[in-house]
């Protein structure tokens, strides 16, 4: 894996697209991290929710400078290489993505993607992709248990969510120079 | 001699200073020309505050729709304040001010679809 990957990890975050913004602005370098056990204020696009509990991967990742299709194109991939992450790693069938940036496994909805850029006049001042990944979630509340689902239900088992994060980290990286080349 | 300008006259005096420079007496003010007062003129004009009146505009830097405006019009926003939410292709985009001024015109609303360069909003 890359040297320059840094991972900052939190017990508890109200949202780590919220403390990225904060440590980007504080000078944090591209390809930091945010990682947190919990998020209070989880986000998804459009200011939904995303439930949070411990167990799941909570991560946001504060991207290099890029063209803004760039990012467009990233962000659309990114969906596709969570659900080839998890396809590679345990085979899981079926994974559909649902546009724009919804994982589904087995109708239910497992991942989401939201990037938020920084824009002053055509130059992207500041850009973080948030990934929300339900792995070791035992159970979802009642109004979600019809439409969510976690790789700990569907597996039956525990997942490493550390690996998971490098893998998918390792997988934008490419992406990323791939489509800005 | 006398110049008479709208209606209303002035006493001018022109007289050479003898060392290239001409000096102009207006109705008792005294104006010098030459090279000196030309080169003072100059540093005068460069050290005044440059103040842009042109028109300033916030464009979209891609096509998606205004989720958000934070301005109204009339208001003073300072760089880097935060103008608008630009939803495209799952990214949302924060269209922050570029350089400061007061919001002339909001050329678009909530909820509307914009043009990759549409022009969004304009400062003076």
């Amino acid at each position: 894996m890359n040297k320059k990957l840094t991972i900052e990890s939190f017990e508890k975050l109200p949202s780590t697209q919220a403390k990225a913004k904060e440590l980007a602005g504080k000078g944090a370098v591209p390809w930091t991290v945010i990682l947190a056990e919990e998020q209070t204020l989880g986000r998804g696009r459009k200011e939904k929710g995303w439930h949070s509990p411990k167990g799941g991967l909570y991560f946001s990742i504060i991207l290099p400078k890029s063209q803004l299709v760039d990012l467009q194109t990233l962000t659309i991939l990114a969906a596709f290489i969570i659900a080839k992450t998890i396809k590679e790693n345990f085979n899981l069938e079926p994974i559909f993505i649902k546009l724009p940036n919804d994982v589904y496994f087995n109708e239910k909805k497992a991942a989401g993607v939201m990037t938020e850029n920084v824009v002053e006049g055509k130059e992207v001042r500041c850009s973080i992709m948030g990934i929300g990944l339900n792995t070791n979630i035992d159970k979802f509340p009642p109004d979600l248990e019809k439409t969510a689902t976690s790789l700990r239900i569907e597996l039956g088992r525990e997942v490493d969510n550390k690996k998971i994060l490098v893998q998918i980290i390792k997988g934008l990286k490419e992406q990323l120079k791939t489509i800005s080349e | 001699m006398k110049i008479k300008i709208r209606e209303k006259v002035y006493d001018v005096k022109i007289s050479e200073l003898g060392d290239g420079r001409i000096k102009i007496m207006v109705d008792g003010k005294e104006f010098i020309f030459g090279e000196k007062v030309e080169e003072k003129i100059l540093v005068a004009q460069v050290s005044l505050p440059k103040k842009d009146f042109s028109k300033k505009e916030i464009k979209a830097p891609i096509a998606g729709r205004i989720s958000e405006i934070f301005v109204e019009e009339g208001e003073f926003v300072k760089k880097d304040q935060k103008l608008l939410l630009l939803s495209s292709m799952k990214m949302e985009n924060e269209i922050i001010a570029d350089f400061e001024g007061k919001v002339k015109e909001i050329l678009i609303k909530k909820d509307q679809e914009a043009v990759a360069g549409q022009t969004l909003i304009t400062l003076i």
